[in-house]
């Protein structure tokens, strides 16, 4: 589901400009399975895919699939069209040490939200 | 070169608000019913550009927008010190009242948003009669914190990138991505722990309880639009407010938390129906 935040680097270029000085690694979650996340300098380097032993990272954020699958629609319903709106309907849990998160916000609103189709369609 | 002139003109004017001088910038254009404009929490005035261009409003209105004192060019007061800005409830509604009788206005309609939109509750509520109507957009009676806004001032994070990215996400995904951005950007020019001080009258002073009983729509007419992507005051939570003031609320598609300045062109479709109540 989230692997593909490793794909087409160049498409993220731009994004990466935002967070030139960020490196860290954050989890992704849609309760059933997880996405460790790697950031260097801005660049998505790696998606590894649970299930984990001991995964190290620096902050979570979780919610259930059907969540993320409404976030990521080419146009998200209201109240599923940004990871704040998430939070505030308490579907979405933020963990751990958010200063990475709260700092580049913006990066990763667009990191999360460049996965969504260019255009409409069918998903599951 | 011949460029395309606005019909916006700007001025400042010192203001005593609370008996304290403040040095205020407003801009307007048009001529007839007076039409104040407020704008939102750790914004400022440019995000009524497009009503204040709009040759159909301008033919019966006179908008006014004035940045609230710490936003946009209006001055801080003098010898005020960074950390310390809080946006309380008696403030708000004092450098209301000292703008409206500075410029000399005779029962101007205001049309708030978001701070603004819960602001002319509190008109509403305290002074009736001096309004030919009062507009709320994204307006709700409270509003419980949904997210630390300590993050919005700290001085370890960049406050322009953070309250930035905050905006962006209250807008509507379906509005054009150059007015998000440049409503985005009014974000990202805030000065530091102005937005944060603007929310402790959002989440905190300004929320009313039962007070809004107290409304009384025969003495002022109110109307309420909201957008559809608000998450922050929700289209459930207007139609609530609606529903105890006992009037309609209107719901407006396709935009969020920012209507007048993230999509201008949706948002005009369902402003001027209702200026042409008023007028």
């Amino acid at each position: 589901m989230f692997k593909s935040l490793i794909d087409d680097n160049e498409k993220r270029s731009q994004l990466s400009i935002m967070a030139q000085y960020l490196n860290t690694s954050f989890m992704i979650s849609t309760i059933e399975n997880e996405y460790l996340v790697n950031i260097e300098k801005g660049v998505v380097k790696n998606v590894e895919e649970g299930p984990f032993v001991m995964p190290s990272y620096v902050f979570k954020l979780t919610a259930p699939k059907n969540e993320w699958i409404k976030f990521l629609q080419h146009i998200p319903e209201p109240g599923s069209h940004d990871i704040i709106a998430m939070l505030r309907r308490k579907v979405l849990k933020f963990e751990g040490d958010l200063y990475p998160l709260m700092s580049h916000l913006l990066y990763f609103k667009l990191l999360l939200a460049s996965l969504r189709p260019a255009e409409s369609k069918n998903e599951n | 070169m011949k460029i395309e002139k606005e019909p916006i003109s700007g001025q400042y004017g010192k203001f005593k608000i609370n008996g304290i001088d403040y040095r205020i910038y407003w801009e307007e254009a048009g001529q007839g019913i007076p039409l104040v404009c407020l704008h939102t929490a750790g914004s400022d005035g440019r995000q009524y550009r497009a009503l204040l261009n709009d040759k159909r409003i301008l033919e019966k209105f006179r908008v006014i927008v004035f940045d609230m004192p710490w936003h946009g060019k209006s001055s801080p007061p003098e010898n005020a010190t960074v950390g310390n800005y809080k946006l309380s409830t008696d403030f708000y509604i004092s450098q209301i009242m000292s703008f409206i009788n500075g410029l000399e206005l005779v029962k101007p309609v205001v049309m708030g948003c978001s701070i603004g939109g819960r602001i002319i509750l509190h008109l509403a509520i305290n002074f009736p009669d001096k309004f030919r109507a009062l507009i709320g957009l994204q307006s709700a009676g409270h509003l419980d914190p949904y997210y630390d806004i300590s993050w919005l001032h700290r001085q370890d994070v960049h406050g322009g990138e953070v309250c930035g990215g905050i905006a962006y996400g209250l807008m509507a995904p379906t509005s054009p991505e150059s007015d998000k951005f440049e409503t985005m950007w009014h974000y990202m020019q805030g000065g530091p722990g102005i937005f944060k001080g603007d929310l402790f009258f959002y989440k905190f002073d300004g929320n009313i309880g039962n007070e809004i009983k107290k409304i009384d729509n025969s003495k002022c007419p109110i109307y309420l639009l909201t957008g559809e992507y608000d998450y922050s005051a929700t289209p459930e939570e207007t139609k609530s407010l609606a529903d105890t003031i006992g009037i309609e609320m209107i719901k407006m598609k396709n935009v969020g938390h920012f209507p007048m300045s993230e999509n201008p062109k949706e948002f005009l479709k369902y402003l001027h129906p209702v200026l042409n109540k008023i007028s």
